[in-house]
């Protein structure tokens, strides 16, 4: 982590914000810490029901999404995401724990823009999530 | 036009009488999904019927069916209900396999004695399952096994979920585990990050 | 024979109820009307039972709650469940809700609708009425097409008391504080006593009935609902009755019906079957379109 150490967070409107969508606690709190060093405003929500109405509510840069959830799974909300013209250009990183080809490519059809495996590391998380958010490499 | 009154109780049609379980478990399959569900929900009532359940929850595709034949399980709750449950942890069907974990988290005296055996199953998606439904399961006995997990499993994924489930329902007893787990994984930087957090979370800070 | 101010203190001291005979009675509740009451509440039951059991003139707990189980009219149960509920509420609370129902449901139920059929909204619970009477002072001042539709607000509640109440609609000024003083002077008649009654057309038009969400024989009675609001009753649920009562609401409205939560309360903790929509401000549940 201490790559991360030194560079700002950037403050103000402009922030970029990123929606995490997954069930396990400690997962979430990774995800926020790795990502707000990297400069993003972070919201969390636990299952894909409430990631959906999240990013309902207000707009988000990029959505994080974990696959398996209760409620309604990751390929479920990016599909969900995906046929809601409100929603359906927010970009969309899939973090799973299942890396089979099969898994990959289900993700991808549902709409999904990356594919990460668990455990990520701090680094490809916060490269990843920049540049597919879209935001300026520093 | 505007406002009308909606016609009242005395004038709707009189309920239908219970229908039998031979009529009921035909209706499991009949072609309108409210028709199945309604089978479902009345077989709640009937115990005989938890298998039948069972074997409706492998070839129904509606979402809706799905959760009320669920609901109706987790009243008929059983051991031998939650081993048919267990089954599909193994499903490809992720809908239907996180719908089930749900269920076994509500019925958590029936799947206790079986969790030993997914937790040593082959198949690591199958352990971080079996870790899933202990991390909710009211039960007394769950930091326990979570710890054993973490002291024993050789798979990150499975030990991440047992560090979420000690974050959730650890006490002050799993704090030593999830040093030796730290250790273990040393150098990992999610693993390090996540024994921290739950570490944090036990002790209350 | 014990002087009565000794056996009033007697009363006044001794726990209502030992841990177990609470606990069954809690379960007795629960299996009867699907609230469920948590730890911090067992003051505000034990006031309740006492105040029953005084009110009947029985012995004990133990023979209250045996005569509360065993009654066959079910009458002492309604009055014990009338005692229970909670019912804090005013006209527009959560207005933002009554700003998506105009500005947002029924503009697309009114698209996607064959105009012969009724518009049903159903307020459960309803409480003393405040909220179906929002709902109906909503439509008429608001939504532009209301004359168009035959709307039929339904209310109900688990209270009888708290029905008779809604059904005579009279209320205080806390309770109309939000409403304006061109709509009270529209829709209210100030009585002497300061209180505001609901004007009779509006009294007349909504249909209140007894409904407890357990009891699939009152339920069942409600189906082709294009819009119900359950705000604030699910919290008091255990997961399963959650379960439950979604999946009843789920058969109650019409494919493509809503329905409107209270404001902290979510579907994700409770059901998969439902879409979340974005109506204005508010988060509100669809049934799918193509669900059947």
């Amino acid at each position: 982590m201490d790559e991360m150490m030194g560079r700002g967070r950037e403050a103000g409107a402009n922030q970029p914000r990123v929606l995490v969508v997954d069930d396990g606690i400690t997962m979430r709190m990774f995800y926020r810490s790795v990502l707000e060093a990297a400069g993003f405003a972070v919201e969390e929500a636990t299952n894909g029901v409430e990631g959906y109405e999240r990013l309902l509510a207000q707009p988000f840069d990029l959505a994080i999404v974990d696959i398996n959830m209760p409620k309604m799974d990751g390929y479920s909300l990016l599909r969900t995401i995906r046929n809601d013209p409100a929603v359906r250009m927010v970009p969309a990183v899939v973090i799973s724990t299942e890396g089979g080809p099969k898994d990959v490519a289900l993700a991808f059809e549902a709409g999904a823009n990356f594919y990460l495996l668990k455990p990520v590391t701090p680094t490809e998380l916060a490269e990843v999530a920049r540049l597919i958010a879209g935001v300026p490499a520093r | 036009m505007a406002l009308v009154k909606a016609s009242g109780q005395a004038t709707l049609p009189l309920p239908e009488p219970a229908r039998d379980l031979a009529t009921l478990l035909a209706d499991l399959a009949a072609p309108e999904p409210s028709a199945r569900r309604a089978a479902a929900h009345d077989l709640a009532a009937h115990p005989e019927a938890a298998m039948d359940l069972c074997d409706r929850l492998e070839t129904e595709a509606n979402p809706s069916v799905r959760e009320v034949l669920f609901t109706a399980l987790i009243h008929l709750q059983s051991s031998s209900v939650a081993v048919r449950l267990a089954t599909l942890l193994r499903s490809d069907d992720v809908p239907l396999r996180n719908a089930a974990i749900e269920a076994l988290q509500e019925m958590p005296d029936a799947i206790a004695p079986h969790l030993r055996d997914l937790l040593a199953d082959d198949d690591n998606d199958v352990r971080i399952f079996a870790v899933n439904i202990l991390a909710f399961l009211r039960h007394a006995r769950a930091p326990e096994w979570l710890a054993e997990v973490v002291r024993s499993d050789p798979h990150i994924n499975v030990c991440a979920a047992a560090v979420d489930g000690l974050a959730e329902v650890g006490g002050l007893e799993a704090l030593a585990d999830l040093e030796d787990l730290r250790r273990r994984f040393d150098g990992n930087a999610f693993m390090e990050f996540a024994v921290d957090a739950a570490m944090r979370r036990i002790r209350g800070e | 024979m014990m002087a009565a101010a000794t056996i009033a203190h007697l009363k006044a001291t001794s726990p209502v109820t030992t841990d177990e005979e609470f606990a069954k009675f809690c379960e007795f509740f629960y299996r009867k009307t699907g609230i469920q009451f948590k730890d911090g509440k067992k003051y505000f039951v034990e006031r309740r039972i006492t105040d029953r059991i005084e009110k009947t003139r029985s012995d004990s707990f133990r023979d209250y709650f045996t005569m509360v189980r065993f009654d066959e009219s079910g009458e002492e149960l309604q009055l014990l469940v009338n005692s229970m509920t909670v019912n804090e509420t005013y006209f527009f609370r959560e207005d933002y809700q009554f700003d998506a129902l105009v500005g947002g449901i029924l503009p697309e139920i009114a698209r996607t609708k064959p105009r012969v059929t009724p518009i049903r909204i159903w307020s459960i619970p309803c409480s003393s009425g405040e909220e179906p009477y929002s709902i109906a002072i909503s439509i008429l001042e608001r939504w532009d097409l209301a004359d168009s539709w035959n709307i039929e607000i339904s209310a109900s509640d688990i209270d009888s008391k708290i029905l008779h109440t809604a059904r005579k609609g009279i209320f205080s000024e806390r309770s109309v504080s939000r409403v304006s003083a061109q709509l009270r002077s529209k829709y209210f008649t100030t009585r002497l006593d300061g209180d505001f009654q609901i004007c009779e057309a509006l009294r007349e038009s909504i249909d209140f009935s007894l409904v407890n969400v357990v009891d699939p024989l009152h339920t069942r009675r409600f189906r082709e609902i294009d819009v119900i609001f359950c705000r604030n009753l699910l919290i008091y649920f255990d997961d399963i009755g959650r379960r439950e009562t979604v999946e009843m609401f789920f058969d109650a409205l019409r494919p493509g019906g809503y329905i409107c939560l209270g404001h902290s309360e979510s579907m994700s903790r409770m059901s998969s079957i439902f879409l979340p929509r974005k109506f204005k401000e508010s988060i509100v549940y669809q049934k799918p379109l193509s669900a059947e």
